[in-house]
């Protein structure tokens, strides 16, 4: 019990470190400080706005018969603001992409790689 | 000439934040989702910021105080 309070209470530390990063970034170019409790308080919205988040994002993933979430869960949750779901969109076809080319870059250099050694071990790096 | 770093949530808190809500432990994230879950929690944040700095001007006052939060935290969570 004690040790998921302390968890938590470092879970909340870290949350506020990149809140006040943020808000600082915004005050630099607003002209304005952020007073010590705004922060805070943020940082504390943030952090159980992620508790209703991820609460949404499981029954997401149940409702579609799955025990991870992934990607199509998390545009679901970005569905309230139109801006915020096509910033999203873009960020994941992004990530797709990023990952195709992984891949082929990987599937190249391990057909390199059969080449190079050519029949003395077929079909050990298939997938 | 380096522009401002732009600050994120680490991928590793972004997975202990969701998975420690879960109700069942069975229940997992994957990569992708964690990095979108980190840009919507960046976004809440700068789009907090940024309201409460523009109630802020509005009411000409020199420093962001919670009370300016505090108006536009109702369309916020609205908003999300």
């Amino acid at each position: 019990m004690d040790e998921t309070f302390a968890d938590n209470q470092r879970l909340k530390a870290a949350v506020h470190f990149t809140t006040g990063q943020i808000c600082q970034t915004i005050a630099d170019d607003g002209g304005r400080k952020f007073s010590r409790q705004t922060i805070a308080a943020i940082a504390e919205t943030a952090f159980r706005q992620c508790d209703t988040f991820a609460k949404d994002l499981e029954w997401f993933a149940r409702h579609a018969k799955r025990n991870t979430v992934n990607v199509e869960d998390v545009k679901l949750l970005s569905r309230h603001s139109t801006a915020l779901f096509t910033h999203i969109q873009q960020r994941s076809d992004e990530l797709a992409s990023a990952h195709q080319e992984q891949k082929e870059k990987r599937k190249k250099s391990t057909a390199k790689r059969k080449h190079q050694d050519t029949e003395d071990d077929p079909g050990q790096n298939e997938d | 000439m380096a522009d401002q770093v732009e600050f994120e949530f680490k991928k590793e808190t972004i997975a202990k934040l969701l998975t420690k809500s879960f109700k069942d432990s069975k229940t997992k994230v994957s990569g992708d989702a964690v990095v979108l879950m980190g840009e919507i929690l960046k976004v809440f944040v700068e789009e907090a910021s940024r309201r409460a700095m523009k109630q802020a001007t509005a009411e000409d006052s020199e420093q962001v105080e919670v009370e300016h939060f505090e108006k536009i935290l109702p369309q916020l969570l609205l908003d999300f």
